[in-house]
């Protein structure tokens, strides 16, 4: 823990995006070879999803306050955490495997086996669904946060893990084009567009219903968005740089301008669970507390050390 | 087995802080660790009609304790009694019990990298006595008792006086009650 922070900090978003993204890639690249053909993804992008799953799970190590411990995550089948912990490990695993029926090399004997690949690719499916769709619900059942609670931020984290998805599957494909099915690759820019259309009408959906519909401390933090301490990066970075911007480059048919639109989208993925995780903070206050709690030392200031000597 | 609470009596509560001193001198508390606030509620009306409340808060050792389910390791836990503790040893920091409770009653220690709470004085309510807070209370505004007792005060207070929860609408069943 690099501050003194009693909410989750940026790390925990970090984790969320390469989760939520990695997750998302398996998706893809598992129903594209169920429906579309063998190797219709770039061989880096099934790769890098379970990769980008891996980096995520460094970032929630990162984010603990005894890391040496991780391990523990796994012990409460009870916890939505447990749950998604072990998802995310079946995903990987899943991942990598299904990589492994791309790659020409000897060893990987299974990699002929279409009955086994299609196993694979539907176990990846599934458990790549679920750890997309998990932050989401992980922080939609938190009551106290009026942010987060109810299902809308499930459906907003599952999107946006699709948005990121396809960006990163389109980027892996410049690098390292597929093999086969070459149309299914030149169509994600499109999809990609759809998506990033559906993101910006949801979130400005989301935030208006927070802000007119519901409890005080839910339009309250909902306001930190709209006008607030948040509302810059939202407007600027998420909205502007992050979904509207991608979503005209994707417009323009060329290769440079839908990459370009797939690196913002990329970039408006991490913004918003930034700034999602951020709105943590806002939880809601007993009357009285919220006056108590600014009043409280935030450590060891100095009129404390003057005090006792 | 007895399943414990605390009445805070509010029309008693004068907002002296002592339950708060008391909690930190024994429990050792970092500065900025308050398990036990006392925060003020008003001034309302208007003059001369005028009113204030304090509210004495503590962990609320809810009967459905989200912090409880949240918690990946199984360090969380919630005795037969219904006091929620946290077994430091299994505790790995994850803050997921922190931004469960709906009541900001939990803690991250940054000196150990685990989580602390009230345990509602557990070590001393095995031995047949009251939690620290309730102990150091001269205006007796905080109430400890059994609610499986139908004899007891806690129970009798609550039932003449219609004793509330906090955020109960949340539907975690707090064993702390407000009355007043």
């Amino acid at each position: 823990m690099s501050a003194k922070h009693q909410t989750w900090g940026w790390m925990l978003a970090v984790d969320f995006f390469f989760a939520g993204m990695g997750g998302a890639m398996l998706v893809i690249a598992g129903l594209a070879d169920l429906f579309v053909g063998r190797d219709s993804v770039s061989l880096l992008g099934s790769v890098v999803g379970p990769l980008a799953m891996c980096v995520g799970c460094g970032f929630l190590i990162l984010e603990l306050g005894r890391p040496l411990q991780a391990w523990r995550v796994f012990m409460n089948p009870k916890a939505i955490l447990t749950f998604g912990a072990w998802m995310m490990t079946f995903a990987i695993i899943f991942g990598f495997i299904f990589a492994s029926f791309a790659i020409d090399f000897s060893l990987f004997f299974w990699r002929d086996s279409a009955l086994l690949r299609h196993l694979v690719a539907i176990l990846m499916v599934v458990t790549g669904l679920i750890v997309a769709t998990y932050p989401g619900v992980l922080l939609a059942r938190h009551k106290g946060r009026p942010f987060w609670v109810g299902p809308g931020i499930m459906g907003l984290f599952l999107l946006s893990s699709l948005v990121t998805a396809f960006a990163a599957h389109y980027l892996c494909g410049l690098i390292v084009a597929p093999r086969n099915v070459p149309y299914l690759w030149e169509a994600m820019p499109y999809v990609l567009g759809a998506l990033l259309f559906a993101q910006g009408l949801l979130w400005c959906g989301y935030l208006w219903i927070k802000l007119s519909g519901t409890s005080k401390s839910e339009a309250a933090s909902a306001k930190r968005w709209i006008s607030g301490d948040q509302s810059q990066q939202f407007k600027l970075a998420f909205l502007f740089f992050g979904t509207v911007a991608p979503l005209i480059l994707t417009l323009i048919p060329l290769t440079m301008a839908a990459a370009m639109a797939a690196v913002l989208a990329l970039f408006g993925g991490v913004t918003m669970r930034l700034l999602t995780v951020n709105s943590g903070n806002d939880r809601t206050m007993i009357p009285g507390e919220a006056i108590y709690r600014s009043r409280l030392p935030k450590g060891h200031e100095k009129f404390l050390g003057k005090a006792w000597l | 087995m007895a399943r414990y609470a605390i009445v805070m009596d509010t029309r008693r509560c004068i907002g002296c802080h002592s339950c708060t001193v008391a909690c930190k001198v024994h429990n050792e508390l970092p500065t900025e660790m308050v398990y036990n606030p006392v925060v003020s509620d008003g001034p309302h009306g208007t003059f001369p009609n005028l009113s204030m409340r304090f509210l004495p808060l503590i962990c609320m050792h809810c009967e459905n304790s989200p912090c409880v389910d949240a918690c990946p390791t199984g360090a969380s836990i919630q005795r037969e009694d219904g006091i929620v503790y946290v077994e430091d040893k299994k505790c790995v920091g994850c803050l997921s019990c922190v931004m469960a409770c709906p009541y900001g009653a939990r803690y991250m220690n940054h000196e150990t990298g685990a989580v602390n709470k009230c345990n509602l004085c557990m070590d001393r309510v095995d031995q047949g006595l009251v939690p620290h807070c309730v102990a150091t209370c001269h205006q007796k505004a905080r109430i400890f008792g059994d609610l499986d007792d139908p004899t007891s005060e806690v129970n009798r207070l609550i039932n003449e006086n219609n004793g509330v929860q906090l955020l109960g609408e949340l539907g975690t069943e707090p064993h702390i009650y407000y009355i007043g």
